[in-house]
C-alpha cells in the first residue's frame, strides 16, 4: 500500500500541470512570427516543453505570444483577444517591436510603443527577431516562473 | 517612345497638354493634365500599338507646393513588353480630387485607397472610397509632409514620455508641433461653436 503513495503539495501539482502544457495562441503580427513557426517546427520543437499546441481559440489558450510589430490599429483587437483568453493566461512579448516599439520607437506614428501598454507581460524576450533558442528560453524563464507560484497568493485566485 | 506616346496623346486629346520629362537621373515619364487623366489611360488602354494592358502602381508624391500622383502602366504582351511612367500634378494641395481609374483597370481599386488613405486624394467615382491601411477612425493623411501625429489614440498614448528619448532634437520638435497643432484646433472648435 505504502509503495504506492506520492505525496505532493496542491501548489507543485497545479504548478507541474500548469507549467507543462502552456498551451499557445496561433497568432504572429509580423516576421518573429515566421520564428515562432520554425520554433514550433520539427528542428526546435516547441512540443518538448509541452508548448507544441497552437490553438486556434484565444478560449482554449494559456499563453499569448505577441510575436511582431504591434500597430495601434492592431493594438486594441490584441487586448480583445487577451480578454478573451480563459486564465490563467500569461504573455511572452517576442522581439524589440512588441517589447517597446523596435524600429518605430522614436518616431513611428502607427506603432504602439511596447505591448505592455496595453496587456501585462511576464516574459520579455529581445532580438529583432529573436532566434527560436532565445524563444524557448524565453518560455522556460515562464515555466520556471510558473513553478514558483503560490495558489493562495495567485492574482488569478485573488481576482476571483 | 515617349515621345510617340506623347503625340498620341496630343493628337487625340489635346486638352490633355502630354509632355516628356527627361531627368538627368531615371526614367522618362509623360505628364499630363489631372483633368483628363482618366481619358489618357482609357486612350493608353485601347490603343492597338502600345495597349498599356496592366496597371503596376499608382503612388503619390507630396512636393509640399504640389501632390503629384504617379501611374506606373505596364504592357505584359511578351513580342513588345512595355513600360511607362504617366504623372500627373494636382496644384490643390489641401483637397485634391483626380478621376478614379478603376472603370479602366480593377486593380486600381486598392492603389487608389492607398493614395488617399497616405495622402488625401480624393478620387472621384471610386467604388469603395474607404481608408485600407489606417484604422477607418483615424485622423489626417500620414504621408503628407505637414502631417501631426495624434498624442493618443483609443486611450493609448502614441509617444509616451517615459519610454521616449526626450533628449532628441527631432523629439521636442515634434512635441512643440502636435503642441501647436491642438491649439490651433481647440481655437478653430471655438470658432465653430
Amino acid at each position: 500500500m505504502q509503495e504506492g503513495v506520492v505525496l505532493t503539495t496542491v501548489d507543485n501539482l497545479f504548478n507541474w500541470g500548469r507549467k507543462n502544457s502552456l498551451w499557445p495562441m496561433t497568432f504572429g503580427l509580423a516576421c518573429c512570427a515566421i520564428e515562432m513557426m520554425a520554433t514550433g517546427a520539427s528542428k526546435h520543437d516547441l512540443e518538448r516543453f509541452g508548448c507544441g499546441a497552437f490553438m486556434a481559440t484565444p478560449r482554449r489558450a494559456d499563453l499569448m505570444i505577441v510575436a511582431g510589430t504591434v500597430t495601434l490599429k492592431m493594438a486594441t483587437r490584441l487586448k480583445t483577444l487577451y480578454e478573451q483568453m480563459a486564465e490563467p493566461k500569461y504573455v511572452i512579448s517576442m522581439g524589440s517591436c512588441s517589447n517597446k516599439g523596435g524600429p518605430y520607437w522614436q518616431h513611428g506614428y502607427h506603432v504602439l510603443k511596447g505591448v505592455d501598454e496595453v496587456v501585462p507581460v511576464d516574459v520579455y524576450v529581445p532580438g529583432c527577431p529573436p532566434r527560436p533558442e532565445a524563444l524557448i528560453e524565453g518560455l522556460m524563464v515562464l515555466q520556471k516562473k510558473i513553478a514558483n507560484e503560490r495558489i493562495l497568493t495567485n492574482k488569478w485566485v485573488k481576482r476571483a | 517612345m515617349h515621345n510617340e506616346i506623347a503625340e498620341l496623346i496630343n493628337s487625340k486629346l489635346p486638352e490633355a497638354k502630354a509632355t516628356v520629362t527627361n531627368p538627368e537621373v531615371g526614367d522618362n515619364s509623360i505628364v499630363v493634365e489631372a483633368e483628363s487623366i482618366k481619358a489618357v489611360c482609357k486612350l493608353l488602354k485601347k490603343n492597338k500599338e502600345y495597349s498599356f494592358n496592366s496597371l503596376q502602381v499608382i503612388s503619390g508624391v507630396d512636393y509640399t507646393d504640389h501632390i503629384e500622383v504617379n501611374y506606373f502602366l505596364n504592357n505584359l504582351d511578351l513580342k513588345a513588353p512595355r513600360q511607362l511612367q504617366l504623372k500627373t500634378k494636382l496644384e490643390d494641395r489641401i483637397n485634391p480630387t483626380l478621376d478614379s481609374v478603376t472603370s479602366i483597370w480593377k486593380a486600381a481599386d486598392w492603389q487608389e485607397r492607398e493614395c488617399f488613405d497616405m495622402l488625401g486624394v480624393t478620387f472621384k467615382g471610386h467604388p469603395d472610397p474607404r481608408r485600407i491601411l489606417c484604422p477607418d477612425d483615424w485622423t489626417g493623411f500620414p504621408l503628407r509632409r505637414d502631417y501631426m501625429a495624434p498624442k493618443v489614440y483609443n486611450g493609448m498614448e502614441v509617444f509616451p514620455e517615459s519610454k521616449m528619448n526626450t533628449a532628441d532634437r527631432e523629439f521636442k520638435v515634434r512635441q512643440k508641433m502636435i503642441e501647436k497643432a491642438a491649439k490651433a484646433a481647440a481655437s478653430e472648435a471655438e470658432g465653430e461653436e
